[in-house]
């Protein structure tokens, strides 16, 4: 033992000894007893560790450990609502999935509502109230800040200014009417980073009052989006693509067809029939052309003959579908344009919906930021609040906002991250997560939906509602729940009338003696389950069953059980009659344009702290942490630019530097990126990861800047998936498209094999059930939902940027992009691809251990606790979809803070976390499976035919997935494997696969040509 | 010239010849039977509880049915031990200044749960569901055995993977008809001949499937 000793001793340098040793060679001895001590060691570690089980001391009414429940509530993207139904496993939230009873989720999810689970779980929130750097507390906040609120009371409200967010929270709102009650002067601004300026300030050109309107996309045949992206990320996502989804099912009636006129690449360019690259300035003048042939207008500025050809197509389908046409305009256009559209369509009788804006705020997003910043420099502003949001990342860097805010001799910003906006004020407090908090919102239809907790707080935060009624700095300040429960007893969200006559229900009864009783004054969790398994002992009763129930807890329960206020939907309005306003076409520039957009996976950039969404692929470039600025190959000859060359981009003086990406299909003179990246106060996840382009955006339109181009020196890039997939082949064999003119014609799949190779292997038993999957490749839109909730439900873990660039993702989904058009024309086409669960899959025999092995239900079962990690499965995979653990991704070395105890918490329970050297991929959610085979059991009866769901099917927007068994008739996937359209992914390899798609359809028009290589019958 | 090697050295070597065969046999078998020696599954063994609580007084003199306290076993994957007011609805009116049941009034009065150990211990992998085997009719004695005769608990069956597959391969013997699942007393003897056939028929149990992998793994 004394040497032993010896040897740590020169081996650790002490404060004595500052230089070590030169460290000698060991002798026999010394090598013996070192190993004797580590077996010594290892047999001591060996037995198993002690373990506890700790019971309640008082078990909620409801809760059994082990069985997971479903809650109902609603997830705020922009200001909106989008409902989710959240998974909580022994009172930890660990998935989001969609709530079928709200019309923005209709039972599916988007990236950013899968992703929440995740922010709720971030080490990096803001945990305590800071002032500066230091921590403080909540106490210390109050001490500073109501002393000056109560002076501000005295002046009228003199000198205090609220910025948030886009708000559209019932409660919130009256909280915030509240607060310009009791301070008269007071000014109320709001900034939210993706606005709606022009779409506003459109439809007061054209109707003379703010008016929404907005498309019924299940009723367009033909749809014209003019540099729109409905199909692309926001809180309508989710609600247009279903819409877009029931309009593309061939054999239904009514298939439409979508042209689109856009810049760069968006979802919606890349899933439309006809697609024309054109600058986005120039789109004013496709409007005018096309007022032109629809008979509203005059001259219009010479198109090219592509676009001319492009435009008179489109308007005679229109025209020839008056009624069922309707024309979309993205938010980069000017009002004009908007305008001139609203009248286009009231021309078409196009289907769209008019109703009076959901956000009450009359100002623009801008022009409220810039007041805000010019009373701030004027010295206007005494005490300033920042409620949410980012405006000193999100706002174009020429308002200097960080540098106004500075100027306020008060500022406080209330948030859920430390953020650049933070960083300028002088306090910052924490906010609860949506998943903490009591609240309500709604979706941009109107329809009001409760947010419920699914956990206390996690740290000292409190709910955006506590904190707006906290500003008016009454005596008695009402629990969270308390605060939402006011809101809806004295109204009806939607009329303002009072809700409940029942006399026990006035306001303050409602209050103390409804469902807030006895949890009045914590902010609780866990209240009305979904499943109306009885409530947990907090809420009085289901409704109905409970004599004593009020009105309001009536309404109350249902409205929490439902996950949406019913009869919430703003009245549509019959739209005032759209005036004419052909205009006069701005000159064209000849000058870079920078087109900015929000970016698919982290949407305005609050969210570039969650590394699922940083590690969720671009849609079509797959790019992760980070994505590049897209450039026409024309411009980047010209420039003599590359993939990955940096190129700098100026304007006013200011410039910045980012890489570039050669796209094919990019309308010349056009840079299109993302807003969202280069956070500067990212946390340990989304700090200086992309590109921030502030620096160089127009106040005037800050999603079109004219920029100087150049090159600049050296080399960036951002990490990408598909490279490491690419294959070699014809990308319309693997990913076929058929013309829908040609469907009609085709009896059995042309795409089909005929003659199955011969095997040396067994034919695969055929059990029931037999699970398969049936993916169609015409309705998926590439929005990636699926990839996040896989990511979820599954535990997969996230890598980094560095292991992304050696091609070690884990993700057990992806969707492949290939580009399947001929020639000159680009046609992106999105596949994605989980494990094919292949009846004679080659990832079998090679396994030395039978990890690799097939069970009775045609699942192709990977068991981790047998891998021993040699790889030969992913070798032999030829749908490369096995993810190897090169590293414990999911423990202490994860990327980022990752490895974290509080993200541990999001972990399903049902699933393993995989350790180092393990190899892992897509099992068909087998833990949802065999939760249905057990339940189905336990009932002795067979498992129902849509009673298996799996996380990517759930998520999925449009319903392109269909699961279930292949036996079972009224599963229908049988009957979708003899579609026409059915093939199998590299179906001449003789795999066999269980998973199988249905092709791609186009709905093309004549007039535009004929796909080349098209496949007939 | 003298001889080298003493007489005795030929036995020397003979043993030596044969150890060199022998020993990482042997050394193999020792490892193989340490595996399932109740050493390594800690079968048999009993742990220190910070309550001694008797399953013998409690199921086998007083006949507390197994679900009173454990009353998740019929629809969770867990059977759930009971929370402190569940030992207090007896213990709040009899043995009130009992000292053992100390650390049970404290765990009440302020509000901070028992920390039982974990005497059935599980790999992390396995996705053991009680509520389907109760469902099928495997009588808590299969697993847990006589529990009525445990003064304190301790771990009945060696828990490994091969005693499950014993079952899982044939269940039929083990099986209890329902009236007898939770009487920790039953023994498969008391089965009357042939019955096991008719358990399975009657419980709808596919035995070629219980051995697939996703069974208990995932």
């Amino acid at each position: 033992m004394s040497r032993f000793t010896l040897i740590e001793a020169t081996g650790r340098p002490t404060a004595a000894a500052p230089a070590p040793a030169p460290r000698r060679a060991l002798d026999r001895r010394e090598a013996l007893a070192l190993m004797t001590a580590g077996v010594s060691l290892a047999m001591a570690g060996c037995g198993r560790p002690h373990e506890e089980i700790i019971p309640y001391v008082d078990q909620p009414e409801g809760l059994t450990p082990g069985i997971s429940q479903r809650y109902a509530t609603t997830l705020p993207l922009a200001g909106y609502g989008r409902g989710a139904m959240v998974v909580a496993n022994d009172g930890r939230p660990t998935k989001i999935e969609g709530s079928p009873k709200h019309p923005f989720s209709l039972g599916s999810t988007d990236v950013f509502a899968e992703a929440e689970v995740l922010s709720l779980y971030d080490p990096a929130r803001l945990q305590t109230a800071m002032e500066g750097s230091l921590p403080s507390s909540w106490n210390g906040l109050d001490a500073a800040l109501l002393p000056r609120l109560a002076q501000h009371k005295r002046q009228g409200g003199q000198g205090l200014t609220l910025l948030t967010g886009r708000i559209t929270s019932p409660t919130e709102l009256r909280l915030i009417k509240a607060l310009q009650a009791a301070y008269p002067a007071m000014s109320w601004r709001r900034f939210e980073p993706v606005d709606d300026d022009s779409v506003r300030a459109g439809a007061m050109r054209a109707f003379g009052r703010p008016l929404t309107v907005r498309p019924r996309l299940q009723d367009a045949q033909v749809v014209l989006a003019l540099d729109a992206d409905p199909l692309g990320p926001g809180p309508e996502q989710i609600a247009n693509a279903r819409a877009y989804a029931a309009r593309r099912k061939p054999g239904e009636a009514g298939f439409s067809r979508w042209y689109v006129a856009e810049g760069g690449w968006t979802l919606t360019g890349a899933n439309a029939d006809h697609r024309l690259a054109l600058r986005p300035d120039a789109i004013a003048d496709v409007a005018l052309a096309l007022a032109a042939a629809l008979d509203h207008g005059g001259a219009h500025p010479p198109l090219t003959p592509e676009a001319q050809r492009f435009v008179a197509a489109a308007a005679a389908d229109l025209k020839a579908d008056a009624g069922r046409a309707v024309v979309l305009v993205g938010r980069s256009q000017p009002p004009e344009v908007h305008a001139l559209v609203h009248v286009l369509n009231a021309g078409l009788k196009a289907p769209v919906d008019a109703h009076a804006p959901v956000d009450p705020h009359p100002d623009g997003h801008m022009a409220s930021l810039q007041a805000t910043v010019a009373d701030l420099r004027a010295g206007h502003v005494q005490t300033l609040i920042v409620f949410g949001g980012d405006p000193a990342y999100a706002a174009p860097a020429a308002l200097q906002v960080a540098a106004a805010i500075a100027k306020a001799p008060f500022s406080v910003h209330f948030s859920e991250h430390v953020n650049d906006t933070s960083v300028a004020c002088q306090w910052g407090a924490p906010l609860s997560h949506a998943l903490e908090s009591w609240g309500d919102l709604r979706a941009p239809d109107g329809t009001a939906s409760l947010v419920q907790p699914l956990v206390r707080p996690l740290y000292d935060t409190r709910t955006r509602a506590q904190v707006l009624d906290a500003l008016a700095a009454a005596a008695v300040r009402p629990s969270a729940r308390d605060l939402v429960c006011q809101t809806w007893a004295t109204q009806d969200g939607a009329t303002g009338a009072p809700r409940v006559t029942n006399a026990q229900s006035s306001p303050a009864a409602g209050a103390s003696r409804g469902p807030g009783a006895g949890a009045t004054t914590a902010t609780v969790g866990l209240t009305t389950p979904q499943s109306g398994r009885g409530a947990s002992g907090l809420d009085e009763g289901d409704a109905g069953i409970d004599l004593n129930a009020t009105a309001f807890d009536r309404f109350w329960t249902q409205a929490l059980t439902d996950g949406i206020v019913a009869n919430t939907a703003a009245a549509i309005t019959a739209a005032p009659a759209a005036r004419a306003s052909v205009f006069q076409p701005r000159p064209a520039s000849s000058s870079f344009l920078l087109a900015l957009a929000p970016d698919p996976t982290l949407y305005d950039g609050a969210r570039a702290e969650n590394a699922w969404l940083q590690e969720c692929p671009k849609p079509l470039t797959a790019e992760v942490w980070g994505a590049t600025l897209a450039i026409s190959p024309a411009d980047a000859r010209a420039h003599d630019l590359t993939d990955g060359d940096n190129v700098r981009l100026s304007r006013g003086g200011q410039s910045v530097v980012a890489p570039v990406r050669v796209a094919a299909g990019q309308a010349r003179g056009v840079l299109s990126g993302f807003i969202g990246g280069g956070r500067r106060q990212g946390g340990p996840i989304g700090s200086e990861v992309g590109w921030d382009f502030a620096a160089v955006r127009d106040v005037a339109n800050p999603w079109l800047s004219a920029v100087t181009l150049e090159r600049a020196p050296a080399h960036g890039e951002a990490p990408h998936f598909q490279a490491l997939h690419r294959l070699d082949g014809d990308a319309r064999e693997l990913s076929p498209e058929i013309t829908l003119a040609a469907l009609p014609g085709l009896a059995r799949s042309p795409l089909e094999k005929a003659p199955e190779p011969p095997s040396m292997l067994p034919k695969a038993e055929s059990w029931a059930p037999s699970w398969a999957m049936v993916i169609d490749a015409e309705l998926c839109i590439g929005c990636n939902a699926c990839i996040v909730a896989c990511q979820s439900e599954n535990n997969v873990p996230v890598v980094g940027p560095h292991e992304v660039a050696r091609g070690r993702d884990m993700h057990w989904l992806r969707i492949d992009a290939y580009d399947v058009g001929q020639a000159d024309e680009h046609r992106p086409a999105f596949q994605p691809v989980p494990c094919m669960q292949c009846e004679h899959a080659p990832c079998e025999p090679v396994c030395p251990v039978e990890a690799s092995i097939h069970d009775h239900e045609g699942l192709n079962d990977q068991v981790y606790n047998r891998c021993i990690g040699t790889r030969f499965c992913q070798s032999n995979c030829p749908y490369k979809v096995r993810r190897f653990n090169y590293y414990g991704y999911s423990h202490d070395q994860a990327y980022g803070n990752m490895g974290e105890e509080s993200v541990k918490a999001q972990h399903n329970p049902d699933v393993t976390v995989r350790a180092r050297g393990v190899m892992e991929k897509c099992t068909y959610c087998v833990q949802r499976i065999s939760q249905a085979r057990r339940t189905a059991e336990k009932a002795d009866r067979e498992i129902g035919p849509h009673e298996v769901v799996t996380a990517c099917q759930s998520s999925c927007p449009t319903q392109a997935i269909s699961f279930g068994d292949l036996e079972t008739a009224a599963s229908g996937i049988a009957d979708l494997r003899k579609e026409p359209r059915h093939y199998a992914l590299l179906g001449d390899l003789g795999t066999r696969p269980r998973t199988t798609y249905l092709a791609r359809v186009r709905n093309m028009n004549p007039a535009l040509g004929t796909a080349a290589g098209e496949i007939t019958s | 010239m003298a001889q080298l090697f003493r007489p005795g050295a030929n036995t020397i070597a003979r043993i030596i010849m044969i150890a060199i065969v022998v020993l990482p046999f042997a050394g193999f078998g020792l490892a193989y039977a340490m595996r399932k020696a109740p050493y390594s599954t800690d079968q048999g063994y009993t742990l220190d509880q910070p309550v001694p609580f008797s399953h013998k007084h409690h199921v086998g003199d007083l006949g507390i049915d197994c679900r009173y306290c454990h009353t998740g076993v019929e629809d969770s994957r867990w059977a759930g031990l009971p929370p402190t007011s569940t030992c207090m609805t007896c213990h709040s009116r009899i043995w009130t200044n009992a000292k053992l049941l100390a650390p049970v009034r404290e765990s009440f009065a302020h509000n901070t749960p028992i920390h039982w150990s974990k005497v059935h211990k599980l790999a992390d992998y396995v996705y053991f569901d009680h509520s389907i085997h109760v469902a099928k009719g495997v009588p808590c004695s299969a697993c847990h055995g006589p529990v009525h005769q445990m003064a304190l608990m301790n771990q009945n069956a060696p828990l490994t993977m091969g005693w499950c597959l014993d079952c899982h391969r044939n269940p039929g013997p083990r099986l209890a008809p329902k009236a007898a699942e939770f009487n920790t007393a039953w023994t498969p003897a008391d089965a009357p001949l042939g019955a096991a056939r008719a358990y399975l028929a009657n419980r709808h149990i596919q035995v070629s499937h219980l051995t697939d992998c996703s069974v208990c793994h995932r």
